[in-house]
């Protein structure tokens, strides 16, 4: 496949593309990851990076919209650098969750779903965080707030806001939407690269994956051609 | 008095500092289960011993794990291992901790199920929003490949395993295990017709064990001690010990591992008693799914609570005190499922989301009397019809809600308010995240009302 055809993915994370397709007997496993690493550099899920998916995994880019679009994590819109998830489940909204979210929607301008206009902030109202002994509870990029008050709320914000790094409170530095989306795209990485077969498949002398057993996954028929403009 | 047991919990409550580093698990017998199951038991044995013990699955349904290991065909390869690390039921939190303060239980763990089953290669899907514990389990992962733990030849012997790990990205319906799969597969998340049943057509149409993050991190300590041992604690039926999610209006929320058959009374004692002194209106016993009780008079082992109406479930117990308003509570439950329906049966995906609708207008003091039977009659409607139990979870849910405070309701249509509006503050329904993820499933998360005749408006359609 030549190099070019790629809009997203391209050099090193194409290199980290393939390291990811790699972990998995096959590939099509890898949908998620790769649609994180997508996020990771267009700081959303955009079209030609599933294009680019679809190219690295045999699939069209509408199996891959078809799985993309289940999940919460990815962002069919540009995110702000900094997401805010406020817990709105039960113990939270029974121990002031409404209140650290209507804190959040003043000091930010935006309400849960939106995005400051600066590109900085997006807020949403998240479903349980499972971290359910910190209610209320609340994740920036997926880092944990426990026991927050709406004061507490943004004044964490606030000093993003102003550049400040931030730790959770299990001492875990709050990453940017970018940064965070490359770590779970790669997640299990550093894993599969200590182990010694691994490396032996890196390198070209992998052993064959195993079948699918016969009759799981019906074949997709009908035209797979695809409608992209890259020429060919 | 009961108290805490420590077995799972005895690393990462004793080391706090460092429970989670291959130093601090190896100083403290860290993998020496593992090395006896591999090196001196034959899988047939392993399988038996955990039989043996009674160990039951502790990610909800409770099933023995033993047996369901047996049914995994011996002559099949490749088959596979999964942990099913996507905790989300709300009001759970205690994989969570296991991963992010023991990793190397877990991988220990996986080691015996993996040689007990013939696994060659397992599979951890970890919850895509669990970024330390991610971070904790890479790192742990490595460190026992590095140190011969994991991959070829592990303890000397002929036995290879890999572990991969693997990260969701945002539904909870992927907790659901034929649903993991799916995701797993790099599809949606939506759960398959069974049978066939996993441990015969699991992954990639191979036969596979899933399991949860707290039964695998139980089974170094059975293998360690024997089951015997393991049955010390518990109850007949439900043996051993169990972790519990204890949150809500208690004075210490947290996760407490304790034996089986204690009741919920005594637990909520073990967490400090409820938080202001108030007095206890509702426990919800195991996780949102199960319904709700009114006092704490029950033991909590599988029988006992399924004997009262309810069930154990993943063991997130969370009180709730005089002041909770229960309709906004079952508002709450219900927008929770409704958002997480995947989309695949209607009487689950249309059901919840019409819940929502009538709830909401209970709550804000708009609803009528007639909206309490119209409630039960969508649970009825939603229960059993759907191909997984999340529909049947969010009808049970709604329903113990309605049938055990009607009263409330009630007085929410007669007053034409929120009776703890003055103390709360009115109630603001939130739009959920999905609404900022790539797209809905149900019509009403993205804000669209929903009219059956037109479907989804032509604007929403074009927007990719």
């Amino acid at each position: 496949m030549k190099a070019e055809a790629f809009d997203v993915l391209t050099g090193e994370n194409l290199e980290t593309a393939r390291r990811i397709i790699a972990k998995y007997p096959h590939k099509r496993s890898a949908a998620l990851p790769l649609l994180f690493l997508v996020q990771s550099v267009e700081g959303h899920v955009t079209e030609s990076g599933m294009k680019d998916v679809a190219k690295l995994l045999d699939l069209t880019p509408a199996e891959v919209l078809a799985t993309g679009s289940f999940y919460t994590m990815l962002k069919k819109r540009p995110q702000g650098d900094y997401l805010v998830s406020v817990c709105r489940n039960i113990s939270c909204t029974h121990l002031g969750a409404r209140r650290v979210v209507a804190a959040l929607e003043d000091a930010l301008g935006v309400g849960p779903g939106e995005t400051t206009p600066d590109g900085r902030f997006s807020l949403e109202a998240a479903e349980c965080l499972a971290t359910c002994d910190g209610a209320p509870s609340m994740q920036i990029n997926y880092e944990d707030f426990y026991r927050v008050t709406p004061e507490g709320a943004v004044e964490v914000v606030e000093r993003l806001r102003r550049g400040e790094e931030v730790k959770s409170t299990r001492g875990e530095v709050v990453k940017t939407a970018k940064e965070i989306a490359r770590e779970t795209a790669t997640a299990g990485l550093a894993a599969a690269l200590a182990k010694p077969s691994e490396k032996a498949r890196l390198a070209g002398g992998e052993t064959p994956p195993p079948d699918m057993a016969p009759g799981h996954r019906p074949k997709v028929t009908g035209d797979t051609e695809r409608g992209d403009t890259d020429g060919g | 008095m009961a108290a805490e047991v420590r077995m799972v919990h005895e690393r990462l409550r004793s080391f706090p500092d460092d429970s989670w580093t291959l130093d601090r698990a190896l100083a403290d017998g860290g993998y020496d289960a593992a090395r006896t199951a591999v090196t001196s038991m034959s899988p047939d044995e392993v399988v038996e011993l955990v039989k043996n013990a009674g160990l039951r699955g502790k990610g909800g349904a409770g099933f023995p794990t033993g047996t369901k290991w047996s049914f995994v065909p011996k002559d099949v390869f490749p088959k596979y291992v999964v942990i099913n690390h996507d905790e989300g039921e709300p009001g759970t939190f205690k994989d969570r901790e296991l991963a992010e303060l023991d990793p190397h239980q877990l991988i220990e763990g996986i080691i015996i199920a993996s040689w007990a089953v013939g696994a060659e290669k397992a599979f951890i899907y970890c919850r895509g929003e669990f970024a330390l514990g991610s971070r904790r389990m890479d790192a742990a992962i490595a460190e026992a490949y590095a140190n011969g733990f994991l991959g070829r030849g592990i303890f000397g012997t002929k036995f290879d395993l890999d572990v991969v790990l693997h990260r969701g990205a945002g539904a909870y319906i992927c907790g659901e295990e034929s649903a993991l799969l799916d995701s797993l597969e790099g599809f949606r998340g939506q759960p398959r017709l069974k049978p066939p049943f996993p441990a015969i057509k699991g992954l990639y149409g191979r036969p596979t064990v899933i399991n949860n993050t707290e039964t695998i991190s139980t089974l170094p300590h059975i293998v360690a001690n024997g089951a015997e041992w393991f049955r010390g604690w518990g109850t007949e039926k439900s043996p051993g010990t169990k972790i519990f999610s204890v949150s809500g209006h208690v004075n210490a929320p947290g996760n407490y591992e304790v034996p089986y058959g204690i009741t919920l009374d005594e637990l909520l004692e073990i967490a400090g008693g409820m938080k202001d002194g108030k007095r206890l209106k509702a426990i919800i016993p195991g996780g949102a799914s199960a319904p709700l009780l009114t006092h704490g008079d029950y033991a909590l082992d599988f029988e006992s609570l399924k004997e009262a109406g309810t069930m154990l479930g993943s063991g997130a117990v969370v009180y709730m005190d005089e002041t909770t308003c229960m309709v906004r509570n079952a508002l709450v439950t219900t927008e929770f499922f409704a958002h997480e329906s995947c989309g695949k049966c209607t009487p689950c995906r249309e059901g919840t989301w019409w819940a929502v609708k009538v709830l909401e207008r209970v709550e804000h003091g708009d609803g009528r009397q007639e909206d309490l039977d119209l409630l039960l009659d969508i649970a009825n409607g939603i229960d059993g019809r759907s191909f997984c139990p999340l529909g049947d979870a969010a009808s049970w849910a709604l329903r113990s809600n309605v049938k055990l405070f009607r009263d409330e309701f009630e007085r929410h249509v007669g007053d034409g308010r929120c009776p703890y509006e003055e103390e709360h503050g009115a109630h603001k329904e939130l739009v959920g995240a999905r609404s900022t993820g790539m797209t809905a499933t149900g019509l009403g998360e993205a804000g669209i009302t929903p009219q059956p005749s037109e479907g989804i408006d032509a604007d929403q359609r074009g927007e990719w």
